[in-house]
């Protein structure tokens, strides 16, 4: 079931720009992705803990800065059934608190299978690179 | 500790249903105080639900791996979504060690993953790097 309200991206040019996206991490939705995912190691939700392994802080899931990378490459596309691949790598932890921003840019347009690739990364609002070497396949509208 | 002598080993968690429920809240998550996206679709990354923790969680548990969690960090992750996963899925999922190298005084572990439907539409493959100092 896709949004019926998202229009699939039809075509896409070698240089095209994602819409980037930008998100305030809190700590409650660090919590809340805990939750969800099962992955309540301390470094994500004891401040104390994540202190006393040399962290500045608690630092937001590389999966969910990842999910969100993920989320900008499905609203520029059109729906996350069109997404068929994201690859990156976590350079830098993200602090609750921050904002991340998503950016990428279109590499590569394959008109035989309907793809186009992308590379993407991902900022926080304090400069660092959280994510790098990203890379998305999504499929277009035919 | 990892060494050469574990590539190869296989974790499997099978009948991993995909729960409607459980992928809301996963994208309630993802969305924070935002509008949650495609609301009634399945986050592609929800695959750490299905597919990651279920096996790496047993991988992490395997006392002849000997991983120390204390010193683990998640440094790379790529997924490919070949099949959309829908809610109601019912998949099997494994993970299989890819690749063991120390550098630089640290383990680099490679994992790869694959989940697919029971009629054998292959809804996820991946590939995680873990970094163990």
């Amino acid at each position: 079931m896709s949004d019926a309200t998202t229009a699939v991206l039809s075509s896409a040019a070698i240089g095209d720009e994602m819409t980037p996206l930008s998100r305030a991490v809190t700590q409650e939705q660090v919590n809340a992705y805990a939750d969800a995912s099962g992955d309540h190691n301390p470094i994500h939700v004891d401040p104390d803990f994540a202190r006393a392994v040399g962290l500045p802080g608690t630092i937001a899931h590389g999966l969910l800065d990842m999910a969100i990378l993920t989320e900008a490459v499905a609203r520029w596309a059109g729906g996350y059934e069109q997404v068929a691949s994201v690859s990156c790598r976590f350079s830098k932890p993200l602090l609750p608190g921050q904002t991340i921003t998503c950016t990428g840019r279109v590499i590569d347009v394959d008109d035989s299978s309907g793809t186009a690739s992308l590379e993407l990364e991902a900022i926080s609002s304090s400069g660092e690179r959280v994510l790098t070497n990203g890379r998305a396949t999504v499929r277009l509208a035919r | 500790m990892p060494d050469q002598s574990h590539v190869g080993r296989r974790y499997e968690a099978t009948g991993q249903v995909v729960d409607g429920a459980g992928a809301e809240a996963f994208a309630k998550a993802i969305a924070g105080s935002d509008e949650v996206f495609a609301p009634g679709t399945v986050p592609p990354t929800y695959a750490a639900v299905y597919a990651l923790y279920p096996t790496l969680y047993q991988l992490f548990g395997d006392a002849e791996v000997g991983v120390n969690l204390a010193g683990l960090v998640h440094g790379e992750q790529a997924f490919e979504w070949p099949t959309p996963v829908r809610a109601g899925d019912v998949v099997d999922a494994s993970a299989v060690i890819a690749s063991v190298e120390q550098k630089r005084g640290m383990t680099f572990l490679g994992i790869e993953h694959e989940a697919h439907r029971q009629d054998g539409a292959v809804v996820c493959r991946g590939r995680s790097l873990m970094i163990i100092r």
